[in-house]
């Protein structure tokens, strides 16, 4: 009966159905088959516990907060300030594109809100500068990767509220794995100039970098109201993005001017559908979990491990190449919602520190967000610069490998996921 | 059917505007309380569980609105690759199997309703009836099953709108 559930929700999945009906009709089916005797009132208790918590409210504040400032002018002041910093290195337009990235994840929290953001603003610019097309639409989906690991990162939150893990922990230690994500990306970027012949930008002025800093004071508040916000201790992560949101529409209206009340209707609209959107995975993903631990799925996961003798290596080896497929094929949500509960407490057993596995999972789902086939930043590029989805992949291949490296990196260094954290909290 | 249906997507429109907008300014202006005026800042401990139970309403009322959009997250290329006839066809059964999946919850969510309003149990700081809490799944699926059978019956064409995704 297990295996028809199972084969049941793959042929769902392929067959293009919505994804909280992939995870939630065989959730059904499993409640029918094995465990009938069970009330079916937990059914939507289940699902209504997978959404009523404080700590998922951020998630709806960053998704209203990050399509504010990517529908006004925060993201492009940020992005223009960067350029006059790091534009007139060889490949300057390339480094802009990571840096504009990282800078818009450190008030966003979304890749996807990032490769929106900055798919129309960079894109152009880097094939004046000499870029190839296949080489700026990948770094351009890659990039964006680092949203998710710069904090505040809608990823993490979803993880620390799973797994009980501290997100400021989680946030601090996601600074540097997407700085050294950024920085891998920024050697290939030095490599593609020299090998392309791409010049170093317009050299910019002390003078001029100042008026830029001047006219991005407003946007630059930003990471400082969400970042010195949860770091001072002066609000929690939930708080920092209910306040980032009054803090944009303040500045995109009353600043800037850039829209008026009909516009914040409509942003308003569109943030909320994608909040349904994400936390009715959420839900499913509640039910889901509940069977895994009904189930004792993670006790099984680790009696076979110690009958094997596998060690910490081996089991993060396992929990990579499990992430990798799965974020080939379904979205990144729904990755770590099926993921996570069994492979966590399996972790712990075995020694795995909770916010080292945070990252490792995370620059997963990032991994997964650009991979081919089904890398959800991959559309998100191709409906946003009405490109072809193949000449993307195309370009977003050898982007993959560094990220592979990367997170070979991460899963056995763990102290550079660590030192910040310990720094911080000791 | 149209101004029906107008009608339902205006309301729904609106109602999560309002509510989204409320959830910012509440929780704002629990920061501000706790912060400056921290001697009262019991007095608004209510502010954190009103939120929470806006969101539960924000989720569910966008379902169909998302579905309708296309919005929902789906890996849909299989539906560019087959035939014509054929994707119509898995277009009706997605339809029919996320139309029953709809009632089947809205079925659950109103005996829990009945069941918790009997029981008395209320909300820790609103003291709201828990009851009352649980119709946003009944409304929410109520919706999205709506949705599906409109879709059913060629009313909305809700795959045209489908991005991959």
């Amino acid at each position: 009966m297990l295996l028809i559930i199972i084969l049941l929700a793959i042929a769902l999945l392929i067959l293009g159905f919505e994804m909280f009906l992939v995870l939630g009709v065989p959730s059904l089916l499993t409640k029918e088959a094995y465990y009938s005797t069970l009330p079916d009132a937990a059914i939507i208790q289940k699902i209504f516990g997978g959404i009523d918590h404080t700590t998922l409210l951020a998630i709806p504040f960053f998704i209203f907060a990050a399509h504010l400032m990517g529908s006004g002018q925060i993201a492009k002041q940020l992005t223009g300030f960067i350029r006059t910093l790091i534009g007139h290195t060889k490949g300057g337009m390339g480094h802009t594109a990571i840096g504009g990235s990282m800078a818009f994840g450190s008030v966003s929290g979304s890749a996807p809100a990032t490769v929106a953001a900055m798919g129309n603003m960079v894109y152009p610019e880097m094939r004046k500068s000499g870029f190839s097309e296949k080489f700026s639409l990948g770094l351009l989906v890659a990039s964006a990767e680092t949203a998710l690991l710069i904090p505040p990162s809608i990823t993490f939150i979803i993880y620390g509220w799973m797994t009980g893990t501290s997100i400021a922990k989680l946030f601090a230690g996601g600074l540097a794995v997407g700085i050294l994500l950024g920085f891998a990306f920024a050697v290939m970027v030095w490599f593609e100039a020299r090998r392309a012949g791409i010049e170093a930008g317009q050299k910019t002025t002390w003078k001029q970098r100042l008026i830029a800093a001047r006219e991005a004071i407003w946007a630059l508040g930003m990471p400082v109201i969400i970042l010195g916000g949860i770091y001072s201790g002066f609000m929690t992560p939930t708080e920092a993005a209910a306040a980032s949101v009054v803090y944009a529409i303040f500045v995109e209206m009353v600043i800037y001017r850039n829209f008026g009340f009909k516009d914040l209707v409509e942003i308003t609209e569109r943030s909320a559908i994608s909040t349904s959107i994400i936390f009715i995975l959420l839900a499913m993903g509640g039910l889901i979990s509940f069977y895994i631990t009904l189930a004792q799925v993670p006790t099984q996961i680790t009696e076979f491990l110690t009958l094997i003798e596998a060690g910490p290596l081996e089991f993060l080896l396992v929990v990579n190449i499990c992430f990798l497929i799965a974020g080939m094929f379904i979205d990144p949500n729904s990755a770590l919602l099926i993921l996570v509960p069994p492979l966590f407490p399996v972790a712990m057993a075995l020694g795995v520190d909770p916010v080292h596995f945070g990252m490792i999972v995370t620059l997963n789902i990032g991994l997964g967000m650009i991979t081919p086939p089904f890398g959800l930043d991959i559309f998100v590029a191709a409906s946003t610069l009405n490109k072809p989805v193949l000449n993307i992949i195309k370009g977003v291949w050898p982007f993959v490998g560094v990220n592979l490296i990367v997170l070979f990196i991460i899963t056995y260094i763990p102290a550079i996921s660590l030192f910040i954290p310990n720094l911080i909290f000791g | 059917m149209s101004v029906a249906l107008g009608f339902i997507r205006n309301i729904e429109r609106y109602s999560l505007v309002g509510i989204f907008l409320t959830m910012v300014a509440l929780f704002f202006i629990n920061i501000l309380i706790r912060e400056f005026a921290g001697t009262i800042a019991s007095d608004f401990a209510w502010i954190e569980e009103a939120v929470r139970i806006m969101n539960g309403f924000l989720v569910f009322l966008g379902l169909g609105l998302a579905l309708e959009k296309g919005r929902h997250v789906s890996i849909n290329t299989i539906h560019s690759i087959l035939p014509t006839k054929i994707a119509w066809f898995l277009y009706k059964i997605i339809d029919a199997t996320g139309c029953l999946f709809s009632l089947y919850l809205v079925w659950q969510s109103y005996s829990l309703v009945k069941f918790v309003l009997m029981t008395g149990q209320t909300s820790p700081t609103l003291d709201l009836p828990m009851g009352w809490i649980y119709t946003a799944p009944v409304i929410g699926f109520s919706l999205l099953a709506l949705r599906y059978a409109l879709s059913f019956f060629g009313i909305i064409n809700r795959f045209s709108n489908q991005g991959e995704s």
